[in-house]
């Protein structure tokens, strides 16, 4: 079930996170709090650090460096217009996805 | 002057802009508590087998560690927390960002090529096959 869950999280991790920075800016420690609360419990702090400096690599984000009481500065990631064409892109491309599953568990073609 | 004799100099001994930026590395994992200490050096002896070594997109996937164990130290996550149960998956996912001076990369492109070619080849002898 774990193995599952991360193997399908893989595909849609960037879009969860993208949709996440939609509502409001984040910093790195926040995003994974968040995807921990929402029940993605096995995720990896360094995997949405990854992910973020992929995201940053393809100017989805916008990043802004904010000192911080305890230790280095917060680097804090919000969606640009880039980042929202491509979350669009992703939902519709979920979509798609959800609709032909829905489909195939439903036995027709 | 100052610029030719630095030239030289970095001929002889490589570029001492990245010397500089990579002692600065060091240090910073050196400031480290012991336990992300030990994993940031298991990352760093991993990423060797990709072979960027200290050319600029190996420097910046360097101090990008920096920054996430730094932060991870501050914040008191533990180890396992930022390299998962898998960090052979953490680490290559992570590795894929810095693409710049990877052998890997090379052959990635050298596979891409060679198939364009053998499909090119393929179109070629359409109907004379075999």
């Amino acid at each position: 079930m774990a193995k599952l869950v991360t193997e399908m999280l893989k595909g849609t991790l960037e879009g969860i996170v993208l949709a996440l920075l939609a509502g409001r800016p984040a910093y790195g420690y926040e995003i994974t709090a968040w995807l921990r609360e929402q029940g993605f419990s096995d995720i990896a702090e360094g995997t949405v650090y990854a992910l973020l400096i992929r995201i940053e690599q393809r100017h989805l984000v916008d990043v802004e460096k904010i000192p911080s009481e305890k230790g280095p500065p917060r680097k804090v990631y919000s969606l640009n217009a880039q980042g929202r064409d491509y979350l669009e892109e992703f939902w519709r491309t979920w979509n798609f996805l959800r609709e032909r599953l829905e489909q195939l568990r439903e036995g027709g073609r | 002057m100052a610029t030719g004799w630095r030239k030289l100099l970095e001929t002889i001994v490589g570029p001492l802009d990245q010397k500089r930026r990579y002692r600065q590395y060091k240090a910073r994992v050196e400031r480290l508590p012991a336990s992300y200490h030990t994993a940031i050096d298991a990352l760093q002896r991993y990423s060797y087998y990709f072979g960027h070594g200290t050319t600029d997109g190996g420097l910046r996937m360097l101090e990008d560690l920096a920054d996430l164990f730094e932060q991870g130290a501050a914040n008191g996550t533990p180890v396992r927390e930022i390299v998962g149960e898998d960090p052979v998956e953490f680490a290559d996912e992570f590795l894929r960002n810095y693409p710049e001076g990877q052998w890997i990369s090379r052959e990635r492109d050298r596979l891409t090529s060679a198939m364009d070619r053998a499909v090119r080849e393929n179109s070629g002898s359409e109907g004379t096959s075999r």
